[in-house]
C-alpha cells in the first residue's frame, strides 16, 4: 500500500508530499527516486529491496506513489494516480495541471489526497462526491488577482460567512465554504450557453488586465474599486444566492460513501430536470498509404452524460447493441460504478440510478473491419515534380464515407511538407499557388505544414469528393544567377515585391533550429545558395496527414439509443431527456504518405 | 495573501508576525490572515522547513483552542502529524487538543484526530487511540464512516504495537462474518484482516469459507469501485472452493465486474477468476473469451496502466501450455508514438506470441522496426528476429535468416552488427544449416565495431574456418591492433586462434599465436589475460613435447569440444509460476521473479489445497458450451477409466513432484532485453498432454 505520495514538478521537485505511513523522513524516499529516475522510465521502480516507485506522468508533472510492500495490487495504484490526476483537474477546473496551480492550492490538494486515502487505502476518487466533503476555495491564477483588491473580497467573504453562520446551527462543524468565487457561478451554466462563458472569460481577461495597470499605477487599490464597484453590486446579489446553494448541505451526504448508493447523494434539487446524453465516437484510422496497408480502423466510443435530476430517480436507457446482442459491443464496453453489470448481457435495457452531474456511462472500443471504408477517405496524394519547368504540384483528394443526409461540421487536413521542403529546393520567394474545391489552404510556416480548411462537406459513398492542389516553384539556379547578374550591372532598383515575404519568414523562424534548416531553401537575397542537403531529422510526425472533422447526429458503430426513460416514484416531475450523436477524428486519424 | 509568497522558505518569527500582528484590526480580516500564515506553515514544512516550523508550536496550540474552523482545524492536525512523524516527543503537548477533538460530536473531527493520533509514533499517542478504537468497535450504534476509518486505522498501529492489534483481530471477524456494519465496514475489516494476515510471517494465512466469501460477493452492488476492487483482491487464495460449483459460481459473479470502468476492479475480477479456474476441470470457451477481450480492452488505458497489463499478458501467456487468453498478434504490434517501456514490452509479447502460424505476420513487423528510426528499437527487433530463429524450428528459422540477410543488405552499421551477433546464437542452433548464408556475413567485415559482434565474428571465422577459405585474411584484421581491444575481445581472439590452431596447424597460424601469447603475457596489464594466455601456452607445449600425456585429439577436446545445442526456453519453473499468477498486477508480474526474490520478508503465495484443485494446470480443458451437456465421448472415457481409480493418488501433498515434466531449470524470460544467456543444458522436450493424468482428472470428476 502506498506509503507517502508526491507530486514532482519536471526537474524532479517535490511540490506537494504527503506522509501516509508515518515515515520517520519524507525526504528520503524522493532523494533516491531522483537518483534512479530517468525521463521515459517504465512506470514501476524497484529500488533496492526496500521499495518500489509507482509514478505517472502527467502534464509536466510526476505523480509519485512510494509503495512499501511488495504485493500491493500496483494496477490500483496506478489506477489511483491517474484518477486523482483527473480529480484535481476537475476540481482545479482546467484542462492541464501546472506546477504553480498546484503550489497555490497545496492545502487544497493535501486535503484531496486525505480525503481519497485512508492510511494507503483507496476510498473515493470521484469528484462529484469529492465536492461534498471538501470546499476548499480553488485558487485559479486569473483569480488570485483578486488578493490585491481586498476590500472586493473581504466583502464577499462577510456575506457568505453570515450565511454559513446562519446554517452552522443544523450542522456544526460541517466543513464551511468561506469563499465563493465567480468562477464556479459560470461553470455552473456552462453547460447552457458555452458562448456566454467564452464571453465571461473575455471580461475576466479584461478584468485581469485592468487589474494589472491598476497594480502598477500608485494606488492600487482606488483604481480596482472603481472598475469593482459597478460589477461587484449585481455580482454580490448573485453570489450571495450561489453561497447559499453552496453552503447548504444535506446532512446524508456525509454518509454517502457509506451508501449503497455511493455515488448519488440525497436531496439533490433542480428546478428543470434535464438529462443530457451524449453519444461520441472517437474514430481511429491509420493507414500507410505508400504502401497501401490499412494499419488501424478502429472506433473508440464513450456515452458521456450529465445529468440534473432531482431525487433519486431511475433511468431506463435501451442501446440497440445490447438488444441486437452485439457480441463484440457486449464484450468490449465498460460501464460507469453505477451501472449494475450483472445482466448486461441478458436484459433488454439498462436501468441505473445516475450520479449528479458529467460523468461517462460506458465506455466502448470496437474494431472495424479493414474493408469498412473510413468515414473520410484520402484517395490520392500526388507529388509531380516538373523539373523543366521549374514546378512541384501537389494533388490531394478526399471523399466521404458517411450517409449522405449527414455532412462534417468541422473538416481539417494538416499536410505537412517537410519532407518537400527538405527533399527539393523550393524557392519561397516566389508565391505558392493554391487551388481547392472548397474551403481554404493555409501555410503554417513555423511547423511546416499545410491546413486545409473544409467547414462542411456532405456525405456520400465515395461519389462526393473535394480536390486542392498546390504548386511550389523550385529552385531555378540559372535564373537567379542571371537576376544576380542583372541586379548588378543595372541601374533599376531591384523590382518591387508585394505580398509577404515567405522566404525571409522562414528563414527566421527555422534560424533557431538547431537542426539548421536554415540551409534547406534558397532565399533570394540571401548568401550564396548551398545546394548540399544538411542532414536533418525527419520525424514520423512529419510524415503523417492528419484529418480532424467533426459529425454530427451520427454514429460510427451503428449505436443507437432505442429509448431513455426517467423515473423517480416519489417526486413524479416532467423531465427532459436529451440525446445526441456525434462522431469525432481521433487525434491519430491519419494517413502515412511519403 | 498573494499564493506567491506563501510558497516559499520563511523564518518562524516571520509567520509568527504574521500570526500575532493583526489582532487589533477587524475580526474578519484577521482569520484571513491566519489562515494565509497557517498555509505558509504547511507550505515550509513541505518545503522541509521543519528546524524553523517546530518553533512555531506553541503559536499553533493557541490557535487549536480558540478556533472552531474546520479549515485552521485540518491544517493544525496536519502540522502535528508532519512534526510528530519525525519528532514524536515534540508533540506530547497538543494531546489534550486532540483528545478535545475526539470527544466532539463533529464526525470530521473525530476522523481527524483520530488519524492524527495513529500517526505519530509515540506510546502515548498510541495508548490513546487504542483505548478510542476499542471503544468505538464495542459500542454497536456508532457511525460507519468513523468505524471505518478506525479499522483502516489498525493497519497503521499494526508497525506500533503488533499485539494490541491482533487483540483486536477477532472483533474484525466477527465484522466480516457475521455482516453486522455496512457494507463499506465489512470490506475494511475484510481488508485490514487480509493485509495484517500477509504482513506477519508468523500468522497463518487468512482464510475464509465458502459461505462468507458468497455472502461477501452478494454486497458487491453496494460497494464503491473502490471497495469492489480490494474485496476481488483479498478474495484470492484466502477462499477455498471445496465444489467446482462453488469456483463456477464464484467465476460467474466476479464475470461482470469484468466490465467495470475501473482498471483496477477488472484486473482484480481477472486476478481472481483465474485463481478459481484452478478449482474447475473445465470451462466454457465463452468465459476464456470474455477473459481475451477483457484484456484487449485493458490495452486502451493510459500507457502506464497499459504497461502494468502487458506485464500481465506476458505472465499469462507463460503460464499455460496453451494459454488460457487468446489475443491476436496485432495488439502488440508497435506504434511510433509508444514510450521506449510499451515498446520494450510488445516486442516481448510478440516474441512469446510467436509459433509457425502468426510468424510471418511478426516477422513482417519486427523488419520494420528494424528499420526504425531509433537505434535502440531497431537493434532490439534484430536481436528479437535472432531469438525467434533460435526458439522455433528450422522452417521458422529459415524464415528468420532470410529476413536478417534482407535487412543486413541495407548495410547500416548497427544492424549489421546487431545481426552479426544473433548469428552466432543461429549457428549454434542449427549449426549446419546455414553453411552458405554465413560467407555472405564476411563482406561486412568493416562494419564490425562493437565488441559483442566482434565476438560474435571471432566465433564464426574459428569455428567454420573449413569453409570460409580466407579465415586467415579475416582473422588478421582482428588481431591488427590486439593491445588496444577491450578485454572481452581479447579473450576471445586469444581462445580463437588456439582453436584455430588445433584445428588446422599451419606456420601462420602458429605465428599468431605466438605473437599473442608474448602480447597477453608481456604487454597486457589484466592478470585473467594473462593467466590464460599461460594455461594456452602451456598446453600447446605441452601436447608437442609429450604427446603420450597430452595427445592431439585430447587437446582438440579441451579446446574444441563440442559445444550444446543452445536452447531458448521461455518456460518458468511451475511452482514460481503458480505463485506469480496470484499475484497478478503486483510488482511480482512485472519482474517476473518469485516473491523471495524481491521482498525477503514476504509470504509466499500458493494454491490452497481442495479436493477439486486440478493437479495440472494444462488438463484444463476448454469446451463449447453446446457440447458439454452431451458428449458421449467424454462419458465413455469417464467409464473406462473407473478401473484406474484406485492408482489415483490423493492430489494433496506435493503435487508438483509427481509431475516429470517439469523439472527444468527456470530460465530468465526477459531474453530480449540485454544479454542472452540462452544456454541451457537439456534440449526442450516437448510437454505432451499425459493420457494418464487427463484419465485421472476425468474419474476425480466422477468420483465426486
Amino acid at each position: 500500500m502506498t506509503s507517502a505520495l508526491y507530486v514532482l514538478s519536471e526537474n524532479l521537485e517535490s511540490l506537494i508530499c504527503k506522509n501516509i505511513k508515518a515515515l520517520p523522513s519524507i525526504e528520503y524516499p524522493v532523494q533516491q527516486f531522483q537518483k534512479v529516475y530517468q525521463s521515459n522510465q517504465s512506470p514501476v521502480i524497484h529500488y533496492e529491496n526496500i521499495m518500489t516507485f509507482v509514478h505517472i506522468r502527467r502534464d509536466s508533472l510526476i505523480f509519485l506513489a512510494v509503495v512499501d510492500r511488495l504485493d500491493s495490487f500496483l494496477m490500483e495504484i496506478l489506477t489511483y494516480l491517474d484518477q486523482f490526476y483527473e480529480l484535481l483537474k476537475s476540481y482545479l477546473d482546467v484542462k492541464t495541471l501546472n506546477r504553480r496551480l498546484l503550489l497555490d492550492n497545496c492545502t487544497l490538494v493535501m486535503e484531496l489526497i486525505d480525503e481519497s486515502l485512508d492510511y494507503g487505502v483507496i476510498q473515493v476518487t470521484d469528484s462529484g462526491i469529492m465536492r461534498d466533503y471538501i470546499r476548499i476555495k480553488v485558487n485559479v491564477p486569473e483569480l488570485s488577482t483578486n488578493g490585491e483588491g481586498n476590500s472586493d473580497n473581504i466583502e464577499v467573504c462577510s456575506c457568505s460567512s453570515s450565511s454559513s453562520e446562519s446554517e452552522s446551527g443544523n450542522e456544526p462543524g460541517k466543513p464551511k465554504q468561506k469563499k465563493k468565487h465567480k468562477h464556479k457561478h459560470k461553470h455552473r451554466h456552462k453547460h447552457d450557453t458555452k458562448k456566454k462563458t467564452v464571453q465571461d472569460t473575455k471580461k475576466d481577461i479584461e478584468d485581469l488586465t485592468k487589474n494589472v495597470v491598476g497594480t502598477l499605477s500608485s494606488d492600487p487599490l482606488t483604481l480596482i474599486d472603481k472598475n469593482r464597484k459597478k460589477k461587484s453590486k449585481n455580482d454580490i446579489e448573485d453570489m450571495i444566492e450561489e453561497e447559499d446553494a453552496n453552503n447548504f448541505m444535506n446532512s446524508d451526504i456525509a454518509k454517502t460513501t457509506i451508501m449503497a448508493v455511493s455515488w448519488r447523494t440525497k436531496g439533490i434539487h433542480y428546478a428543470k430536470n434535464e438529462f443530457f446524453l451524449d453519444v461520441i465516437e472517437k474514430v481511429e484510422y491509420l493507414m500507410d498509404f505508400t504502401s497501401n496497408v490499412i494499419r488501424k480502423n478502429s472506433i473508440h466510443g464513450e456515452i458521456v452524460c450529465k445529468s440534473f435530476l432531482s431525487g433519486m430517480p431511475t433511468l431506463k436507457v435501451s442501446i440497440n447493441k445490447i438488444l441486437d446482442q452485439d457480441k463484440q459491443f457486449l464484450t468490449n464496453c465498460k460501464f460507469h460504478q453505477c451501472v449494475p453489470t450483472e445482466d448486461i448481457e441478458k436484459a433488454k435495457e439498462i436501468e441505473f440510478i445516475p450520479p449528479d452531474g458529467p460523468f461517462v456511462l460506458c465506455k466502448y472500443d470496437l474494431k472495424r473491419h479493414v474493408r469498412d471504408e473510413p468515414m473520410v477517405k484520402l484517395t490520392s496524394f500526388e507529388i509531380k515534380p516538373k523539373f523543366k519547368k521549374f514546378k512541384l504540384k501537389m494533388y490531394i483528394t478526399i471523399e466521404t464515407h458517411f450517409k449522405t443526409t449527414n455532412s462534417t461540421s468541422q473538416l481539417n487536413l494538416k499536410i505537412p511538407i517537410k519532407h518537400i521542403l527538405h527533399d527539393y529546393t523550393i524557392d519561397l520567394s516566389k508565391n505558392i499557388k493554391f487551388k481547392c474545391d472548397e474551403g481554404r489552404i493555409l501555410f503554417n510556416v513555423s511547423d511546416d505544414f499545410l491546413l486545409w480548411e473544409i467547414d462542411s462537406m456532405k456525405g456520400g459513398h465515395g461519389e462526393n469528393k473535394l480536390s486542392m492542389g498546390v504548386e511550389f516553384a523550385l529552385f531555378n539556379k540559372a535564373e537567379y544567377a542571371r537576376e544576380q547578374e542583372e541586379l548588378k550591372n543595372s541601374m533599376n532598383p531591384p523590382p518591387l515585391r508585394q505580398g509577404p515575404k515567405l522566404e525571409e519568414l522562414y528563414r527566421q523562424v527555422h534560424e533557431h533550429d538547431p537542426e539548421g534548416h536554415t540551409n534547406d531553401l534558397i532565399m533570394a537575397p540571401a548568401p550564396p545558395p548551398v545546394i548540399d542537403q544538411p542532414v536533418t531529422k525527419l520525424e514520423d510526425k512529419d510524415r503523417l496527414l492528419k484529418l480532424s472533422f467533426e459529425i454530427p447526429y451520427l454514429t460510427a458503430s451503428g449505436l443507437k439509443i432505442e429509448y431513455l426513460k426517467i423515473e423517480e416514484p416519489q417526486l413524479e416531475y416532467q423531465s427532459f431527456p436529451w440525446v445526441r450523436y456525434k462522431i469525432v477524428s481521433d487525434p491519430e486519424y491519419t494517413y502515412l504518405i511519403y | 495573501m498573494s499564493d506567491q509568497r506563501v510558497f516559499s522558505r520563511y523564518k518562524a518569527s516571520e509567520i509568527r508576525a504574521d500570526l500575532q500582528n493583526v489582532e487589533l484590526k477587524k475580526a474578519k480580516m484577521n482569520t484571513l490572515r491566519r489562515k494565509a500564515a497557517l498555509k505558509k506553515i504547511i507550505a515550509n514544512l513541505t518545503l522541509g522547513n521543519y528546524a524553523e516550523m517546530i518553533q512555531l508550536f506553541p503559536d499553533i496550540l493557541k490557535f487549536w483552542k480558540v478556533e472552531d474552523d474546520m479549515e485552521v482545524k485540518r491544517i493544525c492536525h496536519e502540522y502535528t502529524r508532519t512534526i510528530g512523524s519525525i519528532k514524536p516527543r515534540s508533540t506530547v503537548e497538543s494531546m489534550p487538543n486532540i483528545m478535545e477533538d475526539l470527544k466532539s460530536h463533529d464526525e470530521d473531527l473525530q476522523i481527524m484526530a483520530l488519524e492524527t493520533l495513529v500517526n505519530i509514533p509515540f506510546t502515548k499517542f498510541t495508548e490513546e487511540a487504542f483505548n478510542f478504537i476499542i471503544g468505538l468497535v464495542n459500542r454497536r450504534s456508532t457511525s460507519s464512516r468513523l468505524l471505518k476509518t478506525a479499522i483502516y486505522s489498525l493497519l497503521q498501529l499494526d508497525d506500533w504495537d503488533h499485539e494490541r492489534v491482533m487483540s483486536l483481530s477477532n472483533i474484525l471477524y466477527e465484522i466480516v462474518e457475521q455482516h453486522l456494519e455496512s457494507p463499506s465496514v465489512q470490506i475494511a475489516a475484510l481488508k485490514t484482516l487480509y493485509t495484517l494476515h500477509d504482513k506477519n510471517k508468523k500468522l497463518e494465512p487468512f482464510s475464509l469459507s465458502v459461505d462468507i466469501a458468497y455472502n461477501l460477493l452478494d454486497i458487491i452492488p453496494e460497494l464503491n469501485e473502490w471497495d469492489t476492487s480490494s474485496l476481488l483482491e483479498c478474495l484470492v487464495v484466502t477462499v477455498v472452493p471445496t465444489t467446482h460449483s462453488d469456483a463456477y459460481e464464484m467465476i460467474n459473479i466476479a464475470l461482470s465486474q469484468l466490465q467495470h470502468v475501473n482498471t483496477s476492479v477488472s484486473l482484480n475480477a481477472l486476478k481472481f477468476i483465474l485463481y478459481l479456474i484452478n478449482y474447475v476441470d473445465e470451462i466454457d470457451v465463452s468465459i476464456t473469451e470474455r477473459l481475451s477481450n477483457s484484456v484487449v480492452a485493458l490495452l486502451e488505458k493510459p500507457s502506464e496502466l497499459q504497461f502494468l497489463i502487458l506485464r500481465n499478458i506476458i505472465l499469462l501467456l507463460l503460464t499455460r501450455e496453451k494459454p488460457i487468453i487468446q489475443v491476436d498478434v496485432s495488439y502488440f504490434f508497435i506504434e511510433f508514438n509508444d514510450p521506449i517501456y510499451i515498446k520494450d514490452t510488445k516486442l516481448e509479447c510478440l516474441y512469446l506470441l510467436a509459433n509457425e502460424s502468426t510468424l510471418p505476420r511478426i516477422l513482417e513487423e519486427l523488419e520494420q522496426y528494424s528499420t526504425d528510426i531509433d537505434i535502440q528499437m531497431s537493434r532490439k527487433a534484430v536481436r528479437a528476429i535472432g531469438n525467434l530463429a533460435v526458439k522455433l524450428g528450422d522452417i521458422a528459422a529459415d524464415n528468420c535468416v532470410d529476413t536478417l540477410l534482407h535487412l543486413a543488405e541495407f548495410g547500416v552499421d548497427y544492424v549489421v552488427q546487431e545481426i552479426i551477433s544473433v548469428f552466432k546464437n543461429i549457428l549454434r542452433k542449427y549449426p549446419n544449416r546455414y553453411r552458405k548464408e554465413l560467407i555472405l556475413f564476411t563482406k561486412y567485415m568493416d562494419c564490425i565495431q562493437e565488441p559483442e559482434s566482434k565476438n560474435a565474428m571471432i566465433w564464426i571465422v574459428s569455428n567454420y574456418s573449413e569453409i570460409l577459405h580466407n579465415y586467415a585474411e579475416l582473422f588478421d584484421i582482428f588481431i591488427a591492433d590486439i593491445t588496444d581491444e577491450p578485454p572481452e575481445v581479447q579473450f576471445s581472439i586469444l581462445n580463437a586462434s588456439v582453436k584455430l590452431f588445433v584445428k588446422s596447424p599451419s606456420p601462420h597460424i602458429e605465428n599468431i599465436c605466438m605473437t599473442l601469447f608474448k602480447t597477453f603475457t608481456e604487454e597486457v596489464n589484466n592478470p585473467d589475460l594473462r593467466g590464460r594466455a599461460f594455461m594456452y601456452w602451456k598446453l600447446l607445449s605441452m601436447a608437442k613435447e609429450r604427446p603420450n600425456l597430452l595427445n592431439e585429439d585430447m587437446l582438440k577436446d579441451i579446446v574444441d569440444g563440442e559445444l550444446p545445442v543452445i536452447e531458448l526456453n521461455s518456460k518458468l519453473d511451475p511452482v514460481i509460476l503458480e505463485e506469480l499468477e496470484l499475484n497478478i498486477g503486483s510488482i511480482t508480474s512485472i519482474y517476473l521473479k518469485p516473491t523471495v526474490q524481491i521482498f525477503r520478508q514476504n509470504k509466499i503465495k500458493s494454491l490452497p489445497q481442495s479436493p477439486v484443485l486440478n493437479a495440472n494446470k494444462n488438463s484444463l480443458i476448454i469446451t463449447h458450451s453446446k457440447q458439454v451437456v452431451s458428449d458421449p465421448i467424454k462419458r465413455d472415457s469417464n467409464h473406462t477409466s473407473s478401473s484406474s481409480l484406485k492408482d489415483v493418488p490423493s492430489t494433496k501433498g506435493s503435487r508438483i513432484s509427481t509431475m516429470g515434466d517439469y523439472d527444468r531449470p527456470a530460465q530468465k524470460v526477459n531474453e530480449l532485453k540485454g544479454k542472452r544467456k540462452s544456454s541451457s543444458d537439456s534440449p526442450v522436450k516437448n510437454l505432451t498432454r499425459k493420457p494418464s493424468l487427463l484419465i485421472r482428472k476425468l474419474s476425480l470428476k466422477r468420483n465426486k
